[in-house]
């Protein structure tokens, strides 16, 4: 019963968040609805009884990345007005106008034949059976990622300090000119 | 109700969305936008397989994997969109329209 609870309202937020990210006329409203859409990715985390993993969805996309993300529509001061660019050519308004919609529209149905062809196959070959009880995976998690995993915790970790670094050294500020 | 079907639908919504929006969207942050549903759609699909089908937990070390690629991805490319903000005064993807400033 709670889980058929929390599974539908976790879809649901997913679901709707995302279809409200698509439809949304203003960039900052988009990303709040990014971030209920990844609430509900954490729930649905939880429903599949990965509690590590929703915690971490939790602290780093909900808490870090969302964010950012604000961060930089701010920095950049949202939307822009000039409708003209550099060549002359008339610009598309910055959040899509009804062509670019229809296009998007068009290869999201063309994108969907071709996984729903795919994905009716691949449910058909689902094995039947009892679940296994709910158990706590973080000590599993922990060994895994220090036994078999090791190499490639590793390398993220390298790659996090590249992130870092390379993030660090891009947005710096312009040299003042004199 | 809590089958594998429904998640890999959802992660099948999730996934067109984030194309819709990657297309839609000419402003670069949005279009970030897309890709962080994308990658989820993709997350959910291990977790999913995971509880349903094999149980080792190695979907949970690869979508683990996957959020921390995520948050590096955000982080660089966020900074090249403030970069590109203060060289060209736009976010706007048309502006992008050349290698050298």
């Amino acid at each position: 019963m709670f889980d058929n609870f929390l599974f539908i309202s976790s879809a649901a937020l997913t679901v709707c968040g995302a279809l409200a990210v698509v439809l949304s006329p203003n960039l900052m409203h988009a990303c709040t609805y990014l971030l209920t859409s990844l609430i509900g990715v954490s729930g649905l985390y939880v429903t599949l009884s990965a509690d590590f993993l929703a915690a971490t969805q939790l602290v780093v996309y909900v808490g870090g990345v969302v964010i950012l993300m604000l961060f930089a529509i701010m920095l950049t001061g949202g939307n822009d007005n000039k409708s003209v660019n550099k060549f002359g050519i008339e610009k598309i308004a910055p959040m899509g106008n009804i062509k670019t919609f229809t296009l998007a529209g068009l290869s999201a149905l063309l994108m969907a034949l071709v996984i729903s062809k795919i994905i009716v196959n691949v449910t058909k070959a689902v094995p039947k059976g009892e679940l296994p009880p709910f158990s706590s995976t973080v000590e599993k998690i922990g060994e895994l990622l220090i036994t078999d995993h090791v190499l490639a915790f590793e390398i993220s970790s390298v790659l996090l300090l590249g992130a870092l670094i390379g993030a660090a050294l891009i947005a710096r500020p312009r040299k003042i000119e004199s | 109700m809590i089958t594998l079907s429904s998640y890999l639908a959802i992660s099948f919504l999730l996934f067109v969305c984030g194309i819709a929006v990657m297309i839609a969207r000419k402003n670069i942050i949005a279009i970030l936008l897309g890709v962080e549903l994308i990658l989820n759609s993709c997350a959910i699909n291990f977790v999913a397989y995971t509880r349903f089908v094999n149980n080792n937990l190695d979907g949970h070390i690869m979508s683990l994997f996957i959020i921390i690629i995520a948050a590096a991805e955000a982080a660089v490319g966020l900074a090249i969109v403030i970069r590109f903000f203060q060289i060209r005064e736009s976010i706007h993807i048309d502006d992008a329209t050349q290698l050298l400033q």
